[in-house]
C-alpha cells in the first residue's frame, strides 16, 4: 500500500494525526472512519434526509436498509459527493467527515475524494472498453502509465474481485461481453484498482441471479479485511449475512443503527422490528 | 337412458358477433388498408423516380458516343491538334505580357519613371513580344480555314440527320408523299474530308517556318531593364524550346489520323467520368465531363464540413454534457432555428453580405499571410462553403447530440466515481462511446450539404473549370460550379431529349448515387453502434 496522508483529498490537511496509527494497529475499539453529523439533504424543495447522525467504523461492513425512497441511497451518494452531479441538490445542514475532514468544505478536491471513496453501482456499468482498459481507466486518470505496473494492478484487482481465473485469457475483449455477475465483479475490481479506503455499494446484487449474488457476497467477505464497505440493500438476508453493522432508514430518517445481530434479533424500535420481520416495506 | 349432449350451440355462450362492414371490409381492415396504402405509395414513388432517372440518363451514353464519333468523323478532332498548338502559343504570349507588366510596375513604382519614359525603355521588349505574337499568324490563318471546313461538314451532317428524323416523323403519321419529298443527301465523309487532309503539306511547310521563326526569335531575346527578371526570361525560353520540340509529334499525330478509326463504346462513359470540360452550346464541339462539377461539389462540401464539424460537435458536447439546464433550453432552439432559414435567403445573404465581407477581410494587410489572401472573387468556394456549413450545423448538432444522449448515464457516473474530471469523462468515455453516432451525424450532414442547391448556385461563383490545385490551399478562394447548381441552372433551357438534357440527368444520377452511398454508410455505422452499446 502506498503511504500517503489519509487526508490527501483535502488541501488543508488538518486532523490527520490520529488516523495512520489506528489504521496500522489491530482495532480493539473500532476506529470511526466516516462521521455523519445532523445531515439534512434536499432535492430541490424535497427533503430527502432529515437530521441523520451516523458513524461508520473502519474495516467493517455497514449495511443501509429500508423501504424504497427512505434515503439510504441518497446518503450513500453523499459520501463521495456523487449527488453533486444532480442539479438542484444541496446538503443544507450538518457535516460529513471522513478521517475527520469535512468533505463538503469548499477546499475539498472532489476528484481526490472519489479516488479515496470508490463506488459500485446497482446496475453493473463497465465501460464499452476491454476488461483490461476498464481496470486501468482509473489508474491512467491519475497519471500512472508504466505498463508493467498496470499489468500487476490489473491482475491483483481481478484476483481481489475473484474474477481473474474467469477472464485471464480474454483481458482484451470487451467488458460488455461478460455475464451480469461477472460485469458486477469487474466493476468491483475497477473500484479497488485505485486503492480506495471506502467502497460504497449501491444495491450491488439487485440485478443478479442467486448464484452471482452469492459470489459477490463472498467477495464482500474477502474485502472487509482491507476496505471499509458500506452497502445499500433491499435484501434483508443479505444485510444479515454480510454486514457487521446495520442502519435502518425510514422516510429520510435514521430509525435505528446497531450491530447487525441486534437489529435482526432484538430491535429496539417497533418500526425496525416490523420491517425486518417483513410486516411492511 | 341418458340423453346425449346437444350439438346445438348454447345461446348463452355468445362469442360470435356480426361486424359492421363497408365494401366488404371491417373497420380494422380499412385502417390497415389505409396505412398499408400510404407505405405502398412511398415505395412506388421511389421506384418511379429511380426508374425515370435511369431511363433518361442511360440514353446519354448512346448520344454522347454519337457526339464523340461525329467529332472524329467531321474532322474536328483533326483540326483540334492545330488548335491546341495555337492555344499553347497564346499562353506563351500571355507569359510575355505578364513579364512586361512586372517590368512596367518596377519602372514606374520603384524607379518612379514617367509613363513615356517607361514605354521608351520597354520598346525593344514590345517589339520582341509583337514579333513573337505575329509568328503564329500563318498558323492561325490556316486554323481558321480548317475550322470553317470542319464546321461546315458537321453542319451538313447534322442537317442530314434532321432530315432523316423529319422523314421518319412524316412516315409515322402516314404522309408518304411529303416523306418522299424530303431530300436526303448522305454525307460522304471520305470525300468531304479530302480538302482537310490535303492541307497537311501546307501545314507542315507553315509549321517549319513557324518553328524556325521561333527558334531565331528566342536566340536573340531583348535586354531586360531589370536583371532580377532574367530567370523568368530563361523560363520563357525553355518553355518555347519545349513547345517547338513538340511540333513533330503533332505532325505525326495528324498524319496518322483516320476518321474511320472507331470510337470505343466505353469512351462515352470515360469521356463523361474523366472529362475535364463541361462545354455546352459551343460553336465547335460540346463536351460533357463531370469532373469540374464533381470537384466543385466536393470542395465546397469539404470546406463546409471542415467548418461545421468542430462547431456542431463542440456545441453538442457542450449542450449535452456541460451546459446547465437553462443554457440548454436557450442554445438548443437557437441552433435548430438556423435550419428555419430558406436556403435562398442564406444565398442572398451570402452574395450581399458574406462574400463582400470575406473579400474585404482578405484585403486587410495583416491577413496577407493566409494562403489565397487577398482574393478578388467575391463568390467562391469559401463563401459557399461557409454558408453550407451553416446549413449543416443544425443537422450535425441534432444528431450528434442524440448520439451523446444515448450514452448510458451509468458510464458517466462510473467515470466520475473513479475520480475523473468532467473533461476526462467527456473525452475518454462519452465521446468514444458515441463516436460512431457522431461520425454518422457528420456523414448525414455531408449528404445534406452535397445535395444543397440554392446556396451554391448563388454563391459558388459558377465558373465551370477544375480549380488550380497547384496553388495549394489557395484553391479554396476560386469560383467553381457544382453538380446541383448546373442542373438548376441549365435544366430550364435545354431541348428535351437532347444530349445536353440527358447529360444533366446523368449528373443527377451521380448525385443520387453519391447521397445513397453516404446514407448507406451512415446507417451502417449507426446500426453497429446500437449493437455495441447493448
Amino acid at each position: 500500500m502506498t503511504t500517503r496522508p489519509p487526508s490527501a483529498f483535502a488541501r488543508s490537511s488538518a486532523l490527520s494525526a490520529n488516523s495512520p496509527a489506528s489504521r496500522l494497529s489491530p482495532a480493539v475499539t473500532p476506529e470511526v472512519l466516516v462521521a455523519i453529523d445532523h445531515v439534512d439533504f434536499f432535492y430541490g424543495a424535497t427533503q430527502a434526509l432529515n437530521d441523520i447522525c451516523l458513524q461508520v467504523e473502519a474495516k467493517r461492513v455497514t449495511a443501509f436498509i429500508g423501504p424504497s425512497g427512505c434515503g439510504k441511497s441518497t446518503l450513500l451518494r453523499c459520501l463521495n459527493r456523487m449527488n453533486d452531479l444532480i442539479e438542484g441538490t444541496r446538503l443544507s445542514r450538518g457535516t460529513i467527515k471522513i478521517h475527520g475532514v469535512d468533505i463538503y468544505q469548499r477546499d475539498v478536491d472532489v476528484i481526490e475524494l472519489r479516488k479515496r471513496v470508490g463506488m459500485v453501482f446497482q446496475k453493473s456499468n463497465p465501460f464499452p472498453k476491454s476488461i483490461y482498459e476498464n481496470i486501468t481507466y482509473g489508474l491512467l486518470l491519475h497519471g500512472r502509465h508504466e505498463k508493467k505496473h498496470l499489468d500487476e494492478i490489473v491482475e491483483r484487482s481481478l484476483r481481489g474481485a475473484a474474477l481473474w481465473d474467469e477472464v485471464k485469457d480474454r483481458l482484451h475483449t470487451s467488458g460488455l461481453g461478460l455475464s451480469g455477475g461477472q460485469q458486477q465483479r469487474l466493476c468491483i475490481a475497477r473500484a479497488i484498482a485505485v486503492e480506495p479506503e471506502v467502497i460504497l455499494m449501491d444495491e450491488p446484487c439487485s440485478a443478479l441471479d442467486p448464484v452471482a449474488t452469492a459470489k459477490v457476497e463472498e467477495l464482500i467477505q474477502d474485502l472487509r479485511s482491507r476496505y471499509t464497505i458500506i452497502i445499500v440493500t433491499h435484501n434483508m438476508q443479505q444485510a444479515a449475512r454480510c454486514s457487521d453493522r446495520t442502519a435502518f432508514f425510514y422516510l429520510g430518517k435514521l430509525v435505528e443503527y446497531a450491530d447487525t445481530r441486534d437489529i435482526f434479533t432484538n430491535p429496539t424500535n417497533p418500526q425496525t422490528e416490523a420491517y425486518v420481520s417483513g410486516r411492511f416495506g | 337412458m341418458i340423453e346425449s349432449p346437444s350439438a346445438l350451440p348454447n345461446p348463452n355462450f355468445a362469442v360470435q358477433k356480426r361486424r359492421l362492414r363497408f365494401l366488404g371490409l371491417t373497420i380494422d381492415d380499412t385502417i390497415r388498408a389505409f396505412f398499408g396504402g400510404n407505405a405502398f405509395v412511398a415505395v412506388v414513388v421511389l421506384a418511379l423516380i429511380t426508374f425515370f432517372l435511369f431511363r433518361e440518363g442511360i440514353g446519354f451514353f448512346v448520344q454522347n458516343r454519337f457526339n464523340v464519333e461525329l467529332y472524329r468523323q467531321a474532322g474536328l478532332e483533326y483540326v483540334d491538334h492545330i488548335r491546341r498548338q495555337a492555344d499553347d502559343h497564346a499562353a506563351l504570349s500571355r507569359y510575355l505580357s505578364d513579364l512586361r507588366l512586372r517590368q512596367f510596375s518596377i519602372l514606374t513604382e520603384r524607379e518612379k519613371r514617367s509613363l513615356a519614359d517607361t514605354n521608351t525603355a520597354l520598346a525593344p521588349f514590345d517589339t520582341f513580344a509583337e514579333q513573337f505574337s505575329a509568328s503564329a499568324d500563318p498558323l492561325r490563318a490556316l486554323l481558321s480555314d480548317l475550322t470553317e471546313q470542319a464546321t461546315a461538314l458537321k453542319t451538313k451532317f447534322v442537317v442530314t440527320e434532321d432530315r432523316k428524323e423529319e422523314r421518319r416523323q412524316l412516315l409515322a403519321v402516314g404522309k408518304l408523299a411529303e416523306a418522299a419529298a424530303v431530300e436526303i443527301v448522305a454525307v460522304d465523309f471520305a470525300r468531304e474530308l479530302q480538302p482537310l487532309i490535303a492541307m497537311l503539306p501546307t501545314y507542315q511547310t507553315a509549321n517549319r517556318d513557324f518553328a524556325r521563326t521561333l527558334a531565331e526569335l528566342i536566340e536573340r531575346p531583348p535586354a531586360l531593364v531589370q536583371v532580377e527578371l532574367a530567370s523568368r526570361l530563361a523560363t520563357f525560353q525553355r518553355f518555347t524550346r519545349d513547345y517547338v520540340a513538340g511540333f513533330p509529334a503533332i505532325e505525326r499525330a495528324m498524319a496518322a489520323w483516320d476518321y474511320r478509326q472507331p470510337v470505343p463504346v466505353w469512351h462515352a462513359l470515360t469521356s463523361f467520368i474523366f472529362g475535364r470540360q463541361w462545354l455546352t452550346a459551343s460553336f465547335w464541339q460540346d463536351w460533357y465531363g463531370i469532373l469540374p462539377l464533381l470537384v466543385g461539389s466536393l470542395l465546397v462540401s469539404l470546406v463546409a464540413l471542415f467548418l461545421a464539424v468542430p462547431l456542431a460537435v463542440g456545441a453538442a458536447i457542450y449542450v449535452n454534457q456541460i451546459a446547465s439546464l437553462r443554457e440548454q433550453r436557450f442554445i438548443k432552439p437557437c441552433i435548430e432555428f438556423i435550419s428555419a432559414f430558406p436556403s435562398v435567403v442564406l444565398g442572398f445573404f451570402g452574395i450581399a453580405v458574406l462574400g463582400q465581407a470575406l473579400r474585404t477581410l482578405s484585403q486587410q494587410s495583416w491577413l496577407a499571410w493566409l494562403p489565397g489572401f487577398p482574393f478578388s472573387e467575391r463568390l467562391n468556394i469559401l463563401t459557399a462553403g461557409s454558408l453550407l456549413a451553416l446549413i449543416a450545423v443544425p443537422t450535425i448538432f441534432t444528431l450528434a447530440e442524440d448520439a451523446l444522449n444515448n450514452v448510458p448515464r451509468a458510464f458517466k457516473e462510473a467515470s466520475f466515481a473513479l475520480g475523473a474530471s468532467r473533461l476526462q469523462t467527456v473525452l475518454k468515455i462519452i465521446v468514444p462511446a458515441s463516436l460512431s453516432g457522431i461520425i454518422s451525424a457528420v456523414l448525414l450532414g455531408l449528404g445534406r450539404v452535397i445535395g444543397e442547391t440554392m446556396v451554391v448556385l448563388l454563391c459558388a461563383g459558377n465558373r465551370i473549370a477544375i480549380p488550380d490545385f497547384t496553388q495549394g490551399v489557395a484553391v479554396l478562394v476560386e469560383p467553381v460550379h457544382t453538380m446541383t447548381g448546373i442542373i438548376a441552372q441549365e435544366m430550364g433551357e435545354v431541348v428535351r431529349g437532347s444530349v445536353h438534357y440527358r447529360a444533366l440527368f446523368v449528373v443527377g444520377l451521380v448525385l443520387f448515387l453519391l447521397s445513397l452511398a453516404i446514407n448507406y454508410v451512415a446507417q451502417g455505422i449507426v446500426r453497429r453502434y446500437r449493437i455495441s452499446i447493448g
